[in-house]
């Protein structure tokens, strides 16, 4: 549904983009991670065809968005962390005047759309009196008129308390689920992106340096976090077992078998007070790459 | 149809600010200032005495018609200038300042149609503020002074004496002069609308836009560009008044009105240009 090829772009000389490509299936919640600067407004940016890219296409439905930017966006519903709406106009007054530009929708709509994000008793009031939950929640609306097939999400919950996260969620979750919607999902909110996405694209400083689902996350060694007294046990095991010691974890083949291991440590008089699987979270892959950025 | 529909919406926009009905009443404080002060016995004696000169009955002609004719000159002059650019700067810069540009441009509308109904909104602002404008200082001066009198219309600028001694060949000249000015306006606001598509504060492009039209008005008082004051914008700008002449000079105003649209368009295709180059990052 989402292609992005070989995007390059600079700016002022210095390179934001180098080479990033990935796709998003029809469907999918696919999330854009990275630190401040890593590329990924830019990638929505050029998603959008608000940017220009130096290199590279992206396209919507296989439309090129840089070549056939009207017909391509024709499918997308946008929001910004910090949606610029009108704030001398009423929310309603916002949704008219924006969903114009996409060709106009009928009150019927509208009115729908406002009453799903839960924002019926407040449409007439101005923008300007509402709260930053409300203002996120008109541009949930503005981003569903008229009835887009995929939605791209530009920190979407920041600033949104944890209800409102929550609401955030749900809501998208349905989208995807109800309505087949394909979502890309910009954000530095990792719990909220793996709770959320399907796939996940890590950018660094312009390039992608992963892409996978949850499946990917897992790693390809089996590692326990083993306390066993006396302590000096630990390394005894991992030599055994054809493993090692890493950050006072066990770090073992993928299929040791885990009863074998504190069958053994008890055989060698070992009191094994706690045996847990440590499972790879988004955040530690995160900020492995972002280590090895860093040094 | 949806054309006009987004049109409505960009007007909608314009005259849901306060900031826009804060310039309204400006300009009729100014008109009722500019009013009481033609009231000044000193300042009326010397028009009157200027009339007088000039062969004409004072009683006859210091009318309500010449004096909306003198509202319109000065205060669309003085303030008229400062509050296009004003309004043209803000047009484009201050939606990209406040982040509701990206909402426009995440929608499918292409950057050029965006542009046209900003400026046909800020050219269809513009020209009936004018009208509002002559329409408020003409009721304020028939409250002062009547609706009776003939027209006198002068500019030593310009090189303008013009009378018409009955009422109403003197109103149907002070109309195509507000239409003109209307359109001499719009330079002010195609100015104002280039400055606004770079990227700019909305403050800078409005100083941007002043300063040209300062820069032009003040090099044009120099004796080596003398001789060619009649090329420049403000001048052309201000060709509105050779509607008062006795023999309606078609030649000179289609000449005049049609560089200034041209430079209009000209103005916007450039605008078009930069704006179709620039990227929109948050």
């Amino acid at each position: 549904m989402l292609e992005v090829i070989g995007l390059k772009k600079k700016f002022a000389g210095k390179p934001a983009l180098k080479g990033v490509e990935f796709s998003v299936a029809k469907g999918e919640i696919f999330g854009l991670l990275g630190h401040n600067g890593a590329g990924k407004s830019t990638t929505l940016g050029i998603l959008l065809g608000m940017v220009a890219p130096d290199e590279g296409e992206t396209r919507i439905d296989g439309i090129s968005v840089q070549k056939n930017r009207a017909e391509a966006l024709a499918k997308v519903g946008a929001i910004f962390e910090s949606p610029g709406f009108y704030d001398y106009l009423s929310g309603y007054a916002n949704l008219k005047l924006l969903t114009s530009y996409s060709g106009g929708v009928t009150k019927a709509a509208i009115d729908e759309v406002v009453e799903r994000v839960e924002l019926d008793d407040r449409i007439h009031s101005k923008v300007g009196t509402y709260s930053h939950g409300m203002r996120q929640r008109l541009a949930l609306a503005q981003a569903l008129l008229p009835e887009p097939e995929v939605l791209l999400l530009d920190e979407p919950t920041d600033g949104l308390d944890p209800e409102g996260i929550k609401w955030f969620r749900d809501f998208i979750l349905d989208l995807r689920d109800n309505r087949g919607m394909t979502v890309l999902f910009n954000s530095h909110l990792l719990a909220e992106v793996e709770q959320m996405c399907d796939r996940v694209v890590i950018l660094q400083e312009g390039r992608k340096v992963f892409q996978g689902g949850s499946a990917d996350l897992e790693e390809d060694q089996l590692v326990l976090k083993f306390e066993v007294d006396p302590p000096s046990l630990l390394q005894n095991l991992a030599v055994e077992f054809g493993g090692g010691v890493k950050k006072n974890n066990l770090v073992l083949p993928k299929t040791t078998d885990i009863a074998l291991v504190v069958a053994k440590a008890v055989q060698n008089g070992g009191q094994v007070r706690e045996v847990r699987q440590v499972k790879r979270s988004l955040e530690d892959l995160y900020l492995e790459f972002s280590r090895k950025v860093t040094r | 149809m949806i054309f006009l529909t987004q049109l409505r919406g960009e007007l909608t926009k314009l005259f849901a600010r306060r900031r826009t009905y804060v310039g309204y009443g400006v300009f009729l404080v100014f008109e009722l200032i500019l009013l009481v002060t033609f009231q000044i016995d000193s300042i009326r004696s010397k028009q009157e005495e200027f009339m007088v000169q000039n062969g004409l009955a004072a009683d006859e002609y210091f009318s309500s018609l010449t004096v909306t004719f003198m509202v319109m000159a000065f205060s669309l002059f003085l303030l008229g200038s400062i509050y296009f650019a004003l309004v043209s700067g803000d047009i484009v810069a201050k939606e990209v300042e406040d982040g509701n540009m990206r909402m426009v441009l995440a929608r499918p509308v292409s950057r050029f149609r965006i542009l046209l109904l900003k400026f046909l909104s800020t050219c269809l602002y513009t020209i009936t503020f004018v009208i509002f404008v002559g329409i408020t200082g003409y009721a304020m001066a028939v409250i002062a002074l009547g609706v009776d009198g003939g027209m006198m219309a002068f500019s030593p600028k310009m090189k303008l004496f013009a009378v018409y001694p009955d009422w109403g060949s003197g109103m149907l000249r002070l109309i195509i002069a507000a239409l003109l000015i209307g359109i001499s306006m719009c330079t002010i606001s195609a100015i104002g609308f280039l400055f606004s598509c770079m990227k700019m504060k909305p403050a800078t492009a409005t100083i941007m836009a002043l300063s040209v039209l300062f820069l032009d008005m003040v090099l044009q008082e120099f004796p080596i560009f003398k001789p060619y004051e009649a090329n420049f914008i403000t001048y052309k700008m201000s060709t509105w008044l050779f509607a008062f002449e006795n023999n309606f000079p078609w030649a000179k105003l289609v000449d005049n009105f049609a560089f200034l649209i041209g430079l209009d368009l000209s103005l916007f295709a450039i605008a078009c240009v930069i704006f179709q180059m620039r990227d929109f990052k948050t």
